[in-house]
């Protein structure tokens, strides 16, 4: 009796605090794989762990708000590849030639644009955000075909290179980006009267209009706000790349997606906590290399998606057990 | 006075023939029963998908992991047919696990109680990568000519695939009018747990609606394989979207409750057409990218606009 | 004569073709409880909702305080000193106590950040005004529906107000928060605070209310001073016609043979436990008590849409399983659920579908829906309970709240059930169809269906019951039979026995 019980109390504790689930799950996999391969927790390896979820993390915090209002973006690959490409074609002394800063400008204000427009279909149009965003993420991946011609942008100028492999005292460009819109995100969902009104839209609709809440507005500036952050993802991690090609950003509305209801973002708005999502998209980049180094021949990275897929279901499944448990503690106590 | 109810499917047969008008004027060749018919080769699968795919939607479901189980029937068929089996009975083994993996998508959606969106997504990843995992993205190929008939032999006029379609469809039309568990689909769509409230065994059709999707997957797959030659882990790579977008633009609410199967298939023929006419006219797949994803997003705000505004609840 | 805070002119508003009011006239005096008064249907929520700035009128004027009021803008309303509780506001179930009084309008400090300590406090010193004292850290979804209540109460409260207005507020309030409210109501209107109430609950009406308005069919009927109307006359003018009161039970039912529901030590935890009742058939036995104290947790579990941990379950002497709704169904179970929007019916689909629904499979021949009997199967039960219909195609969303309740009583009739279960069967319902519904229920009654009546509405109780058993924090508190049945009685049982009038169902 006195395990289960406590056990119990371990699993709810999960539930009401996701970070704490993965981070559980993220020193459980740090451990293992640091015991079969030592170097995994090499300084440069962080590092490289951190650039590659920066731009996943800089995202989530765009759609997890999204997804507070009880809507979903699954635009974000295309959008992702169009403003790499957009990006490419301006800034590359072969095709345009813009300076850095007023291309830089430019592909902010067009996700800005295409965020905005995601918005004013859904707010404005009534049309069921899924369906929008899934045509955007379509009709996107065709404009970046479009402006790219079927070639690669290979020459970009070394001061964009710059935003996505300098750094600045030795921490690397993209994730002091990260950090600053985590903290931005973290100030706005919980310290001012927008980020509670995105929680309450997506609580109860129709109460939030009783309220005085401006729900169109909302809606719009969540998607607005999203197509901004792809903006800046894709400012510091395209240039990454020596190459862009269209295939940029090809999948990552998935991984985005599957970052925010990991993080325990209900799908059906209301409900979620920023802590959840950053720790969530941490531990999903995480997955992503462990098969390198847990040293299981080179038949392993074929496996990843299928691991990936695990982790998501494994998460659903104890993330529904943890509620259980919870509903009949809180029964107990009463 | 009612209300005419097949709007939506109106629009669709203008749009349709539209399109055919359009491409007679640019393209007259296209618009011939040989190269109609040769075209055809690609509407099968998409076709066979969107049949239970509508009635996800329907009961306010969605499927996203059919890619992922087709890759999944490919690489068991492969890996059966390496192993000496003969094409046939691995391709029935292939789509008894494909089956298999609509029934575990429908067992997690309702015992675990979560959406559907988040489950299949999860199933997605899973299956496409147990499936890339198993075969390490190798392809088999070389199956007999006589297999090959499946994908691509006619019988009576008309190609194979095609009847397994039109007998699919029968079947699905029957079950949606006629049977009991059919007219459930919409009330699950409207009010699940009024449902519930009233004894209907929501879970069993639910469970039977994922299963045959897993099966219509696999079928898919099979007749993919036979038209290809090859079975490989990549098979039916984001064909869930469009098909998805066939159901949609087909009149289905994704919120459930609303569609037909009449404009499923209306949805499904325009966007085969509209896609087979852009690459035959511009040779581009890029435009094809574009004109599908408008074609969604309009269809769906014209709906919105010239029905009346439902009543908020 | 006064100058009155609020007059509303000629004001009109149709939705689609429906006349949802015409040509209103309304004027409310400072300090005055104004109680607002209709069958469902009538008017009043759109009235409020226009009052709120949340809909826009076709036409007419509304002057609060000499000023011509601007429509459809929340924040106006607001600015003006009119405070709304609508019927949909109870609360954002995600949020915690303090984020649901304050969105919208939150407390800001310098720099445009949230004043989160100051709103903390004000939701403290509202919520112990009230009487409450819940965890501010808590989601409201995870507390009792009166607690939510009384949330949404405290969001109307707590505005700088000169027009309180509120769309019943009491509907799932027990007598003792009931009470507070009361009392806060009328320390507002000593401080020149006017109220505009909505209730069904007609006692409380006249409990509170200084002049009533009656409205009905979207057209304003009468006002009157409080203590000029009776009961009878409201009721009248409220449905335009007498209501022939009937008298009280007529039959007495012999106690004996075969009880049709047997329930032993039925326990879920922790809703209820160890819940022991018999109905015997021709019987209508009531079960009352507080809301929250299990009962309709019972209703569920008998019905199988929940399981239960430990007990039994009898119908006519056989088990019944834990937890299965077709099993329920086919030994002769049915429930008329408590949230007929959500539970009862599927608002979009047509009477005929609803009705049929519970019994397609028995109405199909080799599989297939046979729709001549779904048909006469829809037509037969419509036309046993006289629901007033336009055609059997229509949406239900169509039918007023008593027509759709008796389409939820006419989808279990086709079953001819043996134990009929009735949540709450006229919340939401207006006084005209009441009485139907309780013709109805007795006729059944009077058929041999044995009846589990649960109603938080002490008169409904006691006028329908034959016994009475009363159920207090998940447990059966006693037994009243037919000679001992009184509020007192039921109160006397029902109320929680250590601290009684304390902090009301703690968590």
């Amino acid at each position: 009796m006195r395990e289960a019980s406590s056990l119990s109390v371990l699993l709810g504790l999960l539930g009401r605090h996701r970070s704490l689930g993965i981070g559980l799950l993220m020193a459980v996999t740090v451990v293992v794989v640091s015991i079969v391969s030592p170097q995994f927790l090499a300084p440069g390896n962080v590092r490289d762990l951190l650039i590659q979820a920066a731009p996943i993390v800089i995202i989530a915090c765009g759609v997890m708000m999204v997804v507070l209002t009880a809507e979903i973006d699954i635009s974000v690959g295309s959008m992702m590849g169009l403003l790499a490409a957009v990006l490419g074609v301006l800034s590359s002394p072969a095709h345009l030639g813009w300076s850095v800063p007023a291309a830089a400008f430019a592909v902010i204000l067009l996700g800005a644009c295409l965020g905005g427009l995601n918005g004013v279909l859904v707010a404005y149009g009534r049309v069921p955000s899924i369906i929008v965003t899934l045509g955007m993420l379509t009709l996107l991946k065709g404009v970046t075909e479009l402006v790219l011609g079927g070639e690669w942008v290979t020459d970009l100028p070394s001061a964009l290179r710059f935003l996505g492999t300098g750094s600045v005292s030795g921490i690397p460009i993209s994730v002091i980006v990260a950090v600053f819109v985590v903290v931005l995100t973290w100030i706005v969902l919980s310290r001012t009267a927008f980020g509670r009104r995105v929680y309450a839209v997506g609580s109860n609709e129709a109460a939030a209009h009783y309220a005085g809440i401006s729900v169109q507005v909302t809606k719009m500036l969540t998607f607005l706000w999203t197509g901004i952050l792809v903006a800046l993802a894709v400012l510091v991690s395209a240039p990454q790349l020596a190459v862009i090609d269209s295939g940029f950003g090809t999948g990552v509305e998935l991984l985005v997606v599957t970052c925010v209801v990991v993080g325990g973002v209900a799908i059906s708005g209301g409900l979620g906590r920023l802590a959840g999502v950053v720790t969530a998209c941490l531990l999903m980049t995480m997955i992503s290399t462990v098969l390198i180094f847990l040293k299981l021949g080179e038949g392993a990275t074929y496996w990843s998606r299928g691991i990936q897929g695990l982790f998501i279901l494994g998460a659903v499944l104890l993330d529904h057990m943890a509620k259980q448990v919870q509903m009949s503690r809180e029964g107990d106590s009463g | 006075m009612r209300r005419f109810a097949f709007w939506h499917e109106l629009v669709l047969v203008a749009l349709v023939a539209a399109v055919l008008v359009c491409a007679q004027s640019m393209e007259p060749l296209f618009v011939t029963w040989t190269v109609q018919s040769k075209l055809s080769t690609h509407i099968w699968e998409i076709a066979i998908l969107a049949l239970p795919m509508a009635l996800i939607v329907v009961t306010a479901g969605i499927d996203l992991s059919i890619g992922g189980i087709m890759a999944m029937c490919a690489v068991s068929m492969g890996f059966l047919f390496q192993a000496g089996w003969s094409p046939w009975f691995a391709a029935s083994a292939g789509i008894l696990i494909a089956t298999g993996c609509g029934f575990i998508n429908g067992l997690v959606v309702t015992r675990v109680k979560v959406h559907p969106l988040i489950v299949t997504l999860a199933t997605m990843a899973a299956f496409r990568g147990a499936a890339e995992g198993l075969s390490r993205g190798k392809p088999v190929s070389s199956f007999p000519e006589s297999f090959a008939w499946l994908g691509q032999g006619i019988w009576f006029g008309l190609p194979v695939p095609a009847w397994v379609f039109l007998f699919l469809l029968l079947l699905v039309v029957l079950f949606l009018i006629g049977t009991p568990a059919g007219r459930h689909c919409y009330a699950i769509g409207m009010n699940e747990l009024a449902c519930r409230f009233s004894g209907v065994r929501v879970d069993r059709i639910l469970l039977g609606l994922y299963t045959f999707s897993g099966f219509c997957s696999g079928l898919a797959a099979i007749i993919f394989i036979a038209r290809r030659n090859t079975a490989k882990a990549d098979i039916g790579m984001g064909i869930e979207l469009l098909v998805i977008t066939a159901v949609v633009i087909g009149g289905v609410s994704i919120f459930g409750g609303r569609g037909n199967l009449l404009g499923t298939v209306l949805g499904v023929f325009l966007i085969h057409e509209t896609r087979e006419f852009v690459s035959w006219r511009w040779n581009k797949d890029e435009l094809n990218f574009i004109v599908i994803g408008s074609l969604l997003i309009v269809s769906v705000l014209l709906h919105r606009w010239l029905t009346p505004a439902e009543k908020k609840q | 004569m006064i100058v009155s805070l609020l007059r509303i002119q000629n004001l009109s508003k149709s939705f689609g073709g429906v006349q949802a009011l015409h040509d209103i006239e309304l004027e409310i005096q400072p300090g005055e409880v104004h109680a607002l008064c209709g069958e469902n249907g009538a008017g009043k929520s759109t009235l409020i909702k226009i009052l709120g700035g949340v809909v826009k009128p076709d036409s007419g004027s509304v002057f609060f305080d000499g000023v011509p009021m601007e429509f459809g803008n929340v924040r106006g309303a607001e600015a003006l000193g009119i405070a709304v509780m609508h019927q949909e506001s109870v609360a954002f179930p995600h949020l915690n106590a303090v984020d649901n009084l304050f969105v919208g309008r939150e407390l800001r400090r310098f720099g445009g950040l949230l004043d989160r300590a100051a709103m903390r406090a004000k939701t403290k010193a509202m919520l112990s005004r009230l009487g409450e004292s819940l965890n501010l850290d808590q989601a409201v979804e995870t507390f009792p529906l009166a607690q939510r209540q009384m949330i949404g109460i405290a969001r109307a409260l707590l505005q700088d107000c000169r027009l309180l207005v509120m769309d019943e507020p009491t509907a799932s309030l027990s007598g003792r928060e009931t009470s507070v409210l009361f009392e806060c109501l009328r320390q507002l209107r000593r401080e020149g605070v006017s109220v505009l109430y909505v209730s069904h609950r007609l006692r409380e009406v006249f409990d509170l209310a200084d002049r009533i308005t009656v409205l009905r069919d979207g057209a304003w009927v009468s006002t009157d001073a409080c203590r000029e109307l009776s009961e009878p006359d409201l009721i009248q003018r409220m449905v335009g016609r007498a209501i022939s009161e009937k008298a009280g039970k007529t039959t007495s039912v012999q106690n004996s043979g075969v009880p049709s529901l047997v329930l032993r030590g039925l326990t879920s935890q922790p809703e209820f436990q160890d819940v022991s009742l018999d109905v015997f058939p021709g019987e209508i036995l009531g079960l009352g008590g507080l809301v929250g104290a299990g009962r309709s947790e019972v209703a569920r579990c008998v019905f199988g849409v929940d399981s239960y941990d430990s007990g039994s379950i009898e119908i006519e002497g056989t088990p019944l399983a834990v937890g299965s709704v077709e099993e329920s169904c086919q030994a002769g179970v049915a429930l008329v659920p408590e949230d007929r929007q959500h539970e009862g019916l599927i608002q979009s689909m047509s009477i005929r579908e609803n009705l049929g629904l519970p019994w397609l499979r028995k109405l199909s021949s080799f599989g297939f829906v046979n729709r001549g009997r779904m048909r006469d199967l829809a037509s037969e039960s419509v036309a046993r309970l006289d629901v007033k219909y336009r055609g059997l195609g229509d949406a239900v969303s169509f039918l007023s709240g008593g027509n759709q309740q008796k389409v939820v009583l006419g989808k279990w009739l086709a079953g001819n059930p043996k134990v009929l279960i009735l949540d709450e069967p006229t919340r939401g319902v207006d006084v005209g169809a009441k009485e139907e519904v309780y013709g109805l229920v007795r006729r059944l009654a009077a058929e041999g269906v044995a009846v589990l009546l649960i109603s938080s509405d002490l008169p409904e109780l006691i006028r329908l019951s034959d016994r009475i058993n009363v159920m207090c924090e998940g447990r059966i508190a006693g037994e009243l039979l037919s000679g001992e049945i009184s509020e007192e009685s039921i109160l006397r049982l029902a109320l929680p026995k250590e601290g009684a009038f304390g902090g009301g169902i703690k968590r």
